[in-house]
Protein backbone atom coordinates (compact mmCIF):
# COMPACT_ATOMS: atom_id res chain seq x y z
CA UNK A 1 0.00 0.00 0.00
CA UNK A 2 1.33 4.02 -0.88
CA UNK A 3 0.31 6.58 1.19
CA UNK A 4 0.83 10.06 0.34
CA UNK A 5 0.28 12.15 3.56
CA UNK A 6 -0.60 16.18 2.77
CA UNK A 7 2.40 16.14 0.26
CA UNK A 8 3.51 19.95 -1.23
CA UNK A 9 6.37 20.62 -3.52
CA UNK A 10 7.46 23.85 -4.50
CA UNK A 11 11.03 24.97 -6.33
CA UNK A 12 12.00 28.67 -5.96
CA UNK A 13 8.80 29.51 -4.34
CA UNK A 14 6.55 28.33 -6.99
CA UNK A 15 4.24 25.61 -6.08
CA UNK A 16 4.87 22.21 -8.07
CA UNK A 17 2.07 19.83 -5.97
CA UNK A 18 -0.12 20.87 -3.15
CA UNK A 19 -1.88 19.05 -0.29
CA UNK A 20 -1.75 15.47 -2.34
CA UNK A 21 -3.14 13.08 0.38
CA UNK A 22 -4.64 9.78 -1.29
CA UNK A 23 -3.45 5.95 -0.92
CA UNK A 24 -3.22 3.22 -3.22
CA UNK A 25 -3.94 -0.12 -2.50
CA UNK A 26 -2.53 -3.21 -3.69
CA UNK A 27 -3.20 -4.77 -6.81
CA UNK A 28 -5.07 -1.56 -8.25
CA UNK A 29 -4.23 -0.55 -11.86
CA UNK A 30 -3.85 3.09 -11.01
CA UNK A 31 -3.66 5.95 -13.85
CA UNK A 32 -2.86 9.43 -13.43
CA UNK A 33 -3.72 11.38 -15.47
CA UNK A 34 -3.70 15.35 -15.98
CA UNK A 35 -2.49 18.23 -18.26
CA UNK A 36 1.14 19.00 -19.41
CA UNK A 37 2.90 20.94 -15.80
CA UNK A 38 0.24 19.12 -13.82
CA UNK A 39 3.26 17.55 -11.64
CA UNK A 40 2.46 13.58 -12.73
CA UNK A 41 6.29 13.12 -13.21
CA UNK A 42 7.11 14.78 -9.81
CA UNK A 43 4.65 12.51 -8.22
CA UNK A 44 6.45 9.84 -10.07
CA UNK A 45 10.28 11.30 -8.94
CA UNK A 46 9.05 11.73 -5.15
CA UNK A 47 7.71 8.27 -4.96
CA UNK A 48 10.78 6.67 -6.37
CA UNK A 49 13.18 8.42 -3.81
CA UNK A 50 14.56 11.23 -6.61
CA UNK A 51 13.66 14.26 -5.18
CA UNK A 52 13.67 14.36 -1.76
CA UNK A 53 13.06 17.94 -0.46
CA UNK A 54 9.53 17.82 -0.25
CA UNK A 55 6.78 19.02 2.88
CA UNK A 56 4.26 15.59 4.05
CA UNK A 57 5.20 12.08 3.72
CA UNK A 58 4.88 9.26 1.64
CA UNK A 59 4.60 5.75 2.98
CA UNK A 60 4.99 2.28 1.18
CA UNK A 61 3.85 -0.75 3.53
CA UNK A 62 4.03 1.17 6.42
CA UNK A 63 7.29 2.53 6.23
CA UNK A 64 8.70 5.77 5.29
CA UNK A 65 9.40 5.26 1.15
CA UNK A 66 13.00 6.46 1.47
CA UNK A 67 13.57 3.92 4.06
CA UNK A 68 11.17 0.94 1.87
CA UNK A 69 13.09 2.47 -0.82
CA UNK A 70 16.39 1.51 0.52
CA UNK A 71 15.74 -2.39 0.58
CA UNK A 72 13.93 -2.91 -2.43
CA UNK A 73 13.96 -1.74 -5.66
CA UNK A 74 10.98 -0.21 -7.62
CA UNK A 75 10.47 -1.48 -11.12
CA UNK A 76 10.44 1.99 -13.06
CA UNK A 77 9.82 2.77 -17.22
CA UNK A 78 10.47 6.86 -16.85
CA UNK A 79 9.15 8.82 -19.97
CA UNK A 80 12.63 9.12 -21.48
CA UNK A 81 15.22 6.34 -20.27
CA UNK A 82 18.62 9.14 -21.32
CA UNK A 83 21.38 6.82 -22.81
CA UNK A 84 24.01 7.20 -25.38
CA UNK A 85 22.39 6.07 -28.97
CA UNK A 86 25.97 4.23 -29.25
CA UNK A 87 25.84 2.40 -25.83
CA UNK A 88 27.35 -0.81 -26.39
CA UNK A 89 24.75 -2.91 -24.40
CA UNK A 90 22.11 -5.41 -25.52
CA UNK A 91 18.23 -5.73 -24.42
CA UNK A 92 19.74 -8.37 -22.29
CA UNK A 93 22.13 -6.48 -20.17
CA UNK A 94 19.57 -4.07 -19.82
CA UNK A 95 16.70 -6.36 -18.37
CA UNK A 96 19.74 -7.95 -16.28
CA UNK A 97 19.69 -4.53 -14.61
CA UNK A 98 16.46 -5.68 -13.02
CA UNK A 99 18.59 -8.65 -11.37
CA UNK A 100 21.32 -6.29 -10.17
CA UNK A 101 20.11 -5.18 -6.25
CA UNK A 102 19.67 -8.93 -5.79
CA UNK A 103 23.23 -9.44 -6.40
CA UNK A 104 25.99 -8.74 -3.81
CA UNK A 105 28.86 -6.21 -4.42
CA UNK A 106 30.70 -6.90 -7.20
CA UNK A 107 29.54 -10.07 -7.83
CA UNK A 108 28.55 -10.96 -11.42
CA UNK A 109 25.26 -12.46 -13.04
CA UNK A 110 25.11 -15.87 -13.50
CA UNK A 111 23.80 -18.87 -15.90
CA UNK A 112 20.33 -18.65 -14.08
CA UNK A 113 19.99 -14.88 -13.97
CA UNK A 114 20.45 -14.66 -17.60
CA UNK A 115 17.96 -17.40 -18.32
CA UNK A 116 15.46 -15.51 -15.65
CA UNK A 117 16.34 -12.38 -18.14
CA UNK A 118 15.71 -14.26 -20.98
CA UNK A 119 12.05 -15.43 -19.58
CA UNK A 120 10.95 -12.02 -18.71
CA UNK A 121 11.80 -10.56 -22.18
CA UNK A 122 9.50 -13.59 -23.27
CA UNK A 123 6.80 -12.50 -21.08
CA UNK A 124 7.18 -9.26 -22.18
CA UNK A 125 7.27 -10.12 -26.07
CA UNK A 126 10.76 -9.46 -26.63
CA UNK A 127 12.47 -13.02 -26.30
CA UNK A 128 14.07 -12.00 -29.81
CA UNK A 129 15.66 -8.91 -29.22
CA UNK A 130 17.91 -9.99 -26.49
CA UNK A 131 21.15 -9.84 -28.62
CA UNK A 132 19.91 -6.84 -30.19
CA UNK A 133 21.87 -3.33 -28.92
CA UNK A 134 19.68 -0.99 -27.76
CA UNK A 135 20.51 2.01 -30.16
CA UNK A 136 19.04 -0.57 -32.70
CA UNK A 137 15.75 -0.79 -31.09
CA UNK A 138 12.36 0.91 -31.98
CA UNK A 139 10.44 2.73 -28.82
CA UNK A 140 7.94 0.33 -28.67
CA UNK A 141 10.63 -2.38 -28.51
CA UNK A 142 12.50 -0.64 -25.82
CA UNK A 143 9.47 0.28 -23.41
CA UNK A 144 9.09 -4.08 -23.57
CA UNK A 145 12.91 -4.47 -22.95
CA UNK A 146 12.31 -1.69 -19.80
CA UNK A 147 9.23 -3.33 -18.68
CA UNK A 148 10.88 -7.24 -19.17
CA UNK A 149 13.67 -5.03 -16.48
CA UNK A 150 10.70 -3.68 -13.97
CA UNK A 151 9.44 -7.45 -13.83
CA UNK A 152 12.73 -8.95 -13.14
CA UNK A 153 12.68 -7.17 -9.69
CA UNK A 154 10.03 -8.98 -8.12
CA UNK A 155 8.63 -5.64 -7.25
CA UNK A 156 5.16 -5.46 -6.19
CA UNK A 157 4.79 -2.09 -7.47
CA UNK A 158 5.75 -1.14 -11.23
CA UNK A 159 5.67 2.16 -12.16
CA UNK A 160 5.61 3.53 -15.71
CA UNK A 161 6.04 7.54 -17.01
CA UNK A 162 3.65 7.97 -19.80
CA UNK A 163 4.92 4.58 -21.26
CA UNK A 164 2.90 5.17 -24.64
CA UNK A 165 4.96 8.23 -25.60
CA UNK A 166 7.18 6.71 -27.06
CA UNK A 167 5.36 3.55 -29.07
CA UNK A 168 3.46 3.61 -32.07
CA UNK A 169 -0.41 3.53 -31.89
CA UNK A 170 -0.72 -0.32 -32.77
CA UNK A 171 1.83 -0.90 -30.29
CA UNK A 172 -0.25 0.48 -27.21
CA UNK A 173 -2.38 -1.69 -27.19
CA UNK A 174 -0.40 -4.50 -27.32
CA UNK A 175 1.73 -3.07 -24.65
CA UNK A 176 -1.45 -2.16 -22.16
CA UNK A 177 -2.23 -6.28 -22.71
CA UNK A 178 0.98 -7.29 -21.61
CA UNK A 179 0.54 -4.48 -18.42
CA UNK A 180 -2.80 -6.18 -17.89
CA UNK A 181 -1.67 -9.74 -17.61
CA UNK A 182 1.18 -8.41 -14.93
CA UNK A 183 -1.41 -6.82 -13.25
CA UNK A 184 -3.69 -10.13 -13.02
CA UNK A 185 -0.18 -11.61 -11.19
CA UNK A 186 -1.56 -9.30 -8.41
CA UNK A 187 0.99 -6.29 -8.98
CA UNK A 188 0.37 -3.01 -8.57
CA UNK A 189 0.57 -0.59 -11.83
CA UNK A 190 0.77 2.76 -11.31
CA UNK A 191 1.10 4.62 -15.09
CA UNK A 192 1.14 8.18 -15.98
CA UNK A 193 -0.29 8.88 -19.02
CA UNK A 194 -2.50 11.08 -21.80
CA UNK A 195 -4.62 8.50 -23.39
CA UNK A 196 -7.53 8.10 -21.97
CA UNK A 197 -9.66 6.54 -23.64
CA UNK A 198 -7.03 3.51 -23.73
CA UNK A 199 -6.66 3.60 -19.93
CA UNK A 200 -10.55 3.95 -19.31
CA UNK A 201 -10.58 -0.43 -19.88
CA UNK A 202 -7.57 -1.22 -18.03
CA UNK A 203 -7.31 0.24 -15.21
CA UNK A 204 -8.78 0.29 -12.25
CA UNK A 205 -8.31 3.51 -10.39
CA UNK A 206 -7.67 7.11 -11.32
CA UNK A 207 -6.12 10.13 -10.00
CA UNK A 208 -6.82 13.20 -11.19
CA UNK A 209 -4.15 15.45 -10.80
CA UNK A 210 -3.68 19.70 -12.07
CA UNK A 211 -0.47 20.92 -8.99
CA UNK A 212 -3.57 19.59 -6.74
CA UNK A 213 -6.10 16.59 -6.39
CA UNK A 214 -9.06 16.79 -8.66
CA UNK A 215 -10.12 13.29 -7.53
CA UNK A 216 -8.74 9.85 -6.57
CA UNK A 217 -11.18 7.22 -6.59
CA UNK A 218 -11.99 4.20 -8.57
CA UNK A 219 -12.10 4.20 -12.06
CA UNK A 220 -15.95 3.80 -13.06
CA UNK A 221 -17.23 6.40 -10.25
CA UNK A 222 -15.44 8.92 -12.10
CA UNK A 223 -17.33 11.44 -14.32
CA UNK A 224 -16.30 13.07 -17.25
CA UNK A 225 -17.32 16.68 -15.66
CA UNK A 226 -13.99 15.91 -13.42
CA UNK A 227 -11.82 15.49 -15.38
CA UNK A 228 -12.76 18.56 -17.84
CA UNK A 229 -12.13 20.50 -14.57
CA UNK A 230 -8.46 18.87 -14.31
CA UNK A 231 -7.36 19.32 -17.75
CA UNK A 232 -9.33 22.84 -18.24
CA UNK A 233 -12.22 24.26 -20.23
CA UNK A 234 -10.21 23.10 -23.82
CA UNK A 235 -10.56 19.63 -23.30
CA UNK A 236 -13.44 17.04 -24.03
CA UNK A 237 -13.91 13.59 -24.13
CA UNK A 238 -13.44 12.05 -27.71
CA UNK A 239 -14.70 8.60 -28.06
CA UNK A 240 -12.29 6.57 -30.42
CA UNK A 241 -11.57 3.01 -31.60
CA UNK A 242 -8.70 1.33 -32.35
CA UNK B 1 74.00 -1.00 -26.35
CA UNK B 2 70.15 0.26 -25.09
CA UNK B 3 70.83 2.20 -21.85
CA UNK B 4 68.31 1.60 -18.50
CA UNK B 5 66.45 4.67 -19.17
CA UNK B 6 65.23 4.23 -22.45
CA UNK B 7 64.10 0.84 -21.56
CA UNK B 8 61.98 2.69 -18.33
CA UNK B 9 61.26 5.77 -21.04
CA UNK B 10 59.52 2.51 -23.07
CA UNK B 11 58.01 0.77 -20.48
CA UNK B 12 56.50 3.75 -19.19
CA UNK B 13 55.23 4.91 -21.98
CA UNK B 14 53.54 1.21 -22.97
CA UNK B 15 52.05 1.13 -19.02
CA UNK B 16 51.04 4.98 -18.67
CA UNK B 17 49.13 4.25 -21.74
CA UNK B 18 47.53 0.53 -20.35
CA UNK B 19 46.46 2.09 -17.02
CA UNK B 20 44.98 5.10 -18.84
CA UNK B 21 43.36 3.45 -21.77
CA UNK B 22 41.65 0.70 -18.95
CA UNK B 23 39.32 3.78 -17.41
CA UNK B 24 38.74 5.27 -21.39
CA UNK B 25 35.61 3.99 -22.48
CA UNK B 26 33.87 4.94 -18.90
CA UNK B 27 35.33 8.23 -19.26
CA UNK B 28 34.70 8.65 -23.05
CA UNK B 29 30.65 6.59 -22.19
CA UNK B 30 30.13 8.97 -19.97
CA UNK B 31 31.25 11.87 -21.28
CA UNK B 32 33.37 13.19 -18.76
CA UNK B 33 36.54 13.32 -20.83
CA UNK B 34 36.78 17.03 -20.01
CA UNK B 35 37.64 15.97 -16.28
CA UNK B 36 41.14 14.31 -17.38
CA UNK B 37 42.02 17.74 -18.65
CA UNK B 38 40.46 19.51 -15.89
CA UNK B 39 42.13 17.09 -13.04
CA UNK B 40 45.41 17.54 -14.87
CA UNK B 41 45.07 21.61 -14.79
CA UNK B 42 44.18 21.13 -11.25
CA UNK B 43 47.19 19.01 -10.45
CA UNK B 44 49.30 21.87 -11.91
CA UNK B 45 48.36 24.06 -8.80
CA UNK B 46 48.90 21.05 -6.64
CA UNK B 47 52.63 20.34 -8.06
CA UNK B 48 53.67 24.18 -7.56
CA UNK B 49 51.79 23.69 -3.95
CA UNK B 50 54.18 21.30 -2.87
CA UNK B 51 57.24 22.82 -4.86
CA UNK B 52 56.26 26.20 -3.01
CA UNK B 53 56.45 24.69 0.47
CA UNK B 54 58.63 21.97 0.29
CA UNK B 55 56.48 19.17 0.05
CA UNK B 56 56.03 15.68 -1.07
CA UNK B 57 55.10 16.24 -4.97
CA UNK B 58 52.82 12.80 -5.67
CA UNK B 59 51.39 13.16 -1.98
CA UNK B 60 50.39 16.95 -2.23
CA UNK B 61 49.00 17.10 -5.55
CA UNK B 62 47.22 14.23 -4.95
CA UNK B 63 45.46 15.21 -2.14
CA UNK B 64 45.16 18.68 -3.65
CA UNK B 65 43.02 17.15 -6.57
CA UNK B 66 40.98 15.10 -4.26
CA UNK B 67 39.96 18.16 -2.54
CA UNK B 68 39.13 19.77 -5.07
CA UNK B 69 37.22 17.50 -7.03
CA UNK B 70 35.12 16.80 -3.93
CA UNK B 71 34.69 20.69 -3.74
CA UNK B 72 33.27 20.98 -6.94
CA UNK B 73 30.74 18.89 -6.18
CA UNK B 74 30.10 19.97 -3.40
CA UNK B 75 29.37 23.77 -4.68
CA UNK B 76 27.75 22.36 -7.62
CA UNK B 77 25.02 20.65 -5.57
CA UNK B 78 24.46 23.07 -2.92
CA UNK B 79 24.63 26.19 -5.00
CA UNK B 80 23.18 24.44 -7.86
CA UNK B 81 26.04 25.48 -10.03
CA UNK B 82 26.30 23.80 -13.75
CA UNK B 83 28.83 20.91 -12.97
CA UNK B 84 30.72 22.13 -16.55
CA UNK B 85 31.20 25.61 -15.01
CA UNK B 86 32.20 24.74 -11.59
CA UNK B 87 34.70 22.58 -12.97
CA UNK B 88 35.80 25.73 -15.30
CA UNK B 89 36.02 27.98 -12.81
CA UNK B 90 38.19 25.84 -10.34
CA UNK B 91 40.55 24.79 -13.37
CA UNK B 92 40.90 28.11 -14.01
CA UNK B 93 41.54 29.21 -10.31
CA UNK B 94 44.06 26.17 -10.07
CA UNK B 95 46.21 27.37 -12.81
CA UNK B 96 45.88 30.74 -11.48
CA UNK B 97 47.22 29.99 -7.87
CA UNK B 98 49.62 27.43 -9.29
CA UNK B 99 51.43 30.21 -11.99
CA UNK B 100 51.46 32.96 -9.01
CA UNK B 101 53.00 30.37 -6.32
CA UNK B 102 55.76 29.55 -9.19
CA UNK B 103 56.44 33.40 -9.89
CA UNK B 104 56.81 33.76 -6.25
CA UNK B 105 59.57 31.09 -6.03
CA UNK B 106 62.31 33.74 -7.45
CA UNK B 107 64.69 31.10 -8.36
CA UNK B 108 62.66 28.40 -9.77
CA UNK B 109 61.98 27.51 -13.15
CA UNK B 110 59.36 25.78 -14.10
CA UNK B 111 59.64 24.07 -17.49
CA UNK B 112 55.92 24.18 -19.32
CA UNK B 113 56.65 22.05 -22.13
CA UNK B 114 57.64 19.14 -19.74
CA UNK B 115 54.32 19.70 -18.09
CA UNK B 116 52.17 19.71 -21.05
CA UNK B 117 54.03 16.58 -22.45
CA UNK B 118 55.58 15.18 -19.90
CA UNK B 119 59.52 14.27 -19.33
CA UNK B 120 59.93 10.46 -20.14
CA UNK B 121 63.60 10.17 -20.03
CA UNK B 122 63.21 11.29 -16.07
CA UNK B 123 61.55 7.72 -15.42
CA UNK B 124 63.11 5.29 -13.24
CA UNK B 125 62.49 2.04 -11.63
CA UNK B 126 60.02 3.43 -8.87
CA UNK B 127 57.62 5.08 -11.45
CA UNK B 128 57.68 1.50 -13.83
CA UNK B 129 56.94 -0.17 -10.62
CA UNK B 130 54.26 2.57 -9.62
CA UNK B 131 52.98 2.17 -12.95
CA UNK B 132 52.49 -1.72 -13.16
CA UNK B 133 51.07 -1.50 -9.22
CA UNK B 134 48.68 1.04 -10.98
CA UNK B 135 47.72 -0.59 -14.01
CA UNK B 136 46.81 -4.23 -11.28
CA UNK B 137 44.75 -1.62 -8.98
CA UNK B 138 42.40 -0.64 -11.76
CA UNK B 139 41.78 -3.95 -13.59
CA UNK B 140 41.03 -5.39 -10.52
CA UNK B 141 38.64 -2.59 -9.51
CA UNK B 142 37.16 -3.30 -13.53
CA UNK B 143 36.77 -6.50 -12.95
CA UNK B 144 35.43 -6.04 -9.55
CA UNK B 145 32.80 -3.78 -10.63
CA UNK B 146 32.28 -4.38 -13.45
CA UNK B 147 28.67 -4.65 -12.86
CA UNK B 148 28.05 -1.46 -11.01
CA UNK B 149 30.69 0.77 -13.35
CA UNK B 150 28.65 -0.70 -16.41
CA UNK B 151 25.11 0.63 -15.35
CA UNK B 152 26.84 3.77 -13.68
CA UNK B 153 28.05 4.59 -17.23
CA UNK B 154 24.71 3.39 -19.04
CA UNK B 155 23.18 6.04 -16.24
CA UNK B 156 23.43 6.69 -13.15
CA UNK B 157 20.26 7.69 -11.93
CA UNK B 158 18.11 4.53 -13.28
CA UNK B 159 20.69 2.41 -11.38
CA UNK B 160 20.18 4.34 -8.56
CA UNK B 161 16.51 3.50 -8.49
CA UNK B 162 17.61 -0.18 -9.36
CA UNK B 163 19.24 -0.01 -6.31
CA UNK B 164 22.81 -0.54 -7.71
CA UNK B 165 25.65 1.43 -5.27
CA UNK B 166 26.32 3.60 -7.93
CA UNK B 167 27.50 6.22 -5.78
CA UNK B 168 30.26 4.22 -3.58
CA UNK B 169 30.97 3.28 -7.20
CA UNK B 170 31.43 6.57 -8.57
CA UNK B 171 33.34 7.86 -5.55
CA UNK B 172 35.86 5.33 -5.87
CA UNK B 173 36.29 5.65 -10.10
CA UNK B 174 36.49 9.41 -9.64
CA UNK B 175 39.23 9.20 -7.07
CA UNK B 176 40.96 6.76 -9.14
CA UNK B 177 40.67 8.62 -12.16
CA UNK B 178 42.54 11.37 -10.23
CA UNK B 179 45.43 9.19 -8.97
CA UNK B 180 45.59 7.82 -12.26
CA UNK B 181 46.26 11.43 -13.83
CA UNK B 182 48.35 12.55 -10.95
CA UNK B 183 50.69 9.55 -11.29
CA UNK B 184 50.59 9.98 -15.26
CA UNK B 185 51.28 13.67 -15.55
CA UNK B 186 54.60 13.39 -14.63
CA UNK B 187 55.35 10.72 -17.21
CA UNK B 188 52.74 11.81 -20.31
CA UNK B 189 51.96 15.54 -19.44
CA UNK B 190 48.65 17.09 -19.60
CA UNK B 191 48.26 16.29 -23.67
CA UNK B 192 48.95 12.62 -23.85
CA UNK B 193 47.15 12.15 -20.35
CA UNK B 194 43.90 14.07 -22.09
CA UNK B 195 44.41 11.70 -24.87
CA UNK B 196 44.87 8.54 -23.55
CA UNK B 197 41.90 9.19 -21.35
CA UNK B 198 39.82 9.80 -24.94
CA UNK B 199 41.04 8.16 -28.00
CA UNK B 200 41.63 4.32 -27.11
CA UNK B 201 38.04 4.22 -26.44
CA UNK B 202 36.78 6.28 -28.98
CA UNK B 203 38.78 3.93 -31.12
CA UNK B 204 37.33 0.70 -29.86
CA UNK B 205 34.15 2.03 -30.15
CA UNK B 206 34.70 2.51 -33.87
CA UNK B 207 35.37 -1.47 -33.96
CA UNK B 208 34.42 -3.16 -31.23
CA UNK B 209 30.31 -3.58 -30.41
CA UNK B 210 30.49 -4.73 -27.12
CA UNK B 211 31.72 -3.03 -24.12
CA UNK B 212 34.45 -6.17 -22.21
CA UNK B 213 35.59 -5.83 -26.29
CA UNK B 214 35.82 -2.15 -25.99
CA UNK B 215 37.98 -2.38 -23.49
CA UNK B 216 40.23 -5.00 -24.08
CA UNK B 217 40.80 -3.43 -27.56
CA UNK B 218 41.68 0.45 -26.03
CA UNK B 219 44.09 -1.39 -23.96
CA UNK B 220 45.43 -2.70 -27.07
CA UNK B 221 45.31 0.51 -29.09
CA UNK B 222 47.28 2.26 -26.48
CA UNK B 223 49.98 0.03 -25.81
CA UNK B 224 50.85 0.06 -29.72
CA UNK B 225 50.49 3.46 -30.17
CA UNK B 226 52.55 4.46 -27.01
CA UNK B 227 55.31 1.62 -28.28
CA UNK B 228 55.64 2.97 -31.67
CA UNK B 229 55.05 6.34 -30.96
CA UNK B 230 58.14 5.66 -28.43
CA UNK B 231 60.14 4.12 -31.12
CA UNK B 232 59.46 6.80 -34.08
CA UNK B 233 60.15 9.60 -31.66
CA UNK B 234 63.46 7.96 -30.77
CA UNK B 235 64.58 7.34 -34.38
CA UNK B 236 63.49 10.36 -35.82
CA UNK B 237 64.55 12.74 -32.52
CA UNK B 238 60.79 14.12 -31.95
CA UNK B 239 59.12 14.76 -28.61
CA UNK B 240 57.94 11.57 -27.44
CA UNK B 241 54.44 12.48 -26.20
CA UNK B 242 53.57 14.45 -29.38
CA UNK B 243 54.45 11.86 -31.57
CA UNK B 244 52.57 9.27 -29.31
CA UNK B 245 49.18 11.23 -29.61
CA UNK B 246 49.78 11.84 -33.26
CA UNK B 247 50.27 7.76 -34.02
CA UNK B 248 47.17 7.09 -32.12
CA UNK B 249 44.90 9.95 -34.23
CA UNK B 250 46.39 8.15 -37.40
CA UNK B 251 44.93 5.04 -35.87
CA UNK B 252 41.56 7.24 -35.44
CA UNK B 253 41.49 8.15 -38.64
CA UNK B 254 41.60 4.81 -39.79
CA UNK B 255 39.25 2.96 -37.91
CA UNK B 256 36.95 5.89 -38.99
CA UNK B 257 36.92 4.48 -42.66
CA UNK B 258 36.37 0.75 -41.33
CA UNK B 259 33.18 2.02 -39.11
CA UNK B 260 32.03 4.00 -42.44
CA UNK B 261 32.28 0.65 -44.13
CA UNK B 262 30.43 -1.24 -41.60
CA UNK B 263 27.55 0.79 -41.31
Amino acid sequence: MIIFNNVNYNIDGKSILMNIDFTIKDGEFVAIVGPNGAGKSTLIKLLLGLIDDFEGSIEIDGFDHIKWLRQHPIGYLPQKEIFDRHFPATALDIALMGLASKLSFGKRFSRSDIDKAKKSLEVCGAQHLHKSLIGSLSGGEFQRVLLARALLTDSPYIVLDEPEASIDRPGVLGFFEILRTIHATGKTIITISHDLHTLSSYCTFLVCLNKTLHCHSQMDLVDAEVIQKTFGESFHIIEKDY
Amino acid sequence: MIYNFIIYAFLGCVLSGISLALFSPFVTLRKISYMGEALSHIAFAGIALALFFGLNIHITTLLFVVIISLLIGIVSKRFKLDEANAITIFLSVSMSIGIILISLKNNYTFDLASYLFGNVLLIGKADIVQLVILSAVNLFFILFVYKELFYLTYNAEIAGVYRIRVKLVNYLFLILLAVNIVINLKIAGIILVSAQLILPAVIAFNIAKRFTWAIVIGVLVSMISAGIGFLLSWYFNLPTGASIVVFEFCIFVLTLTFKRKHN
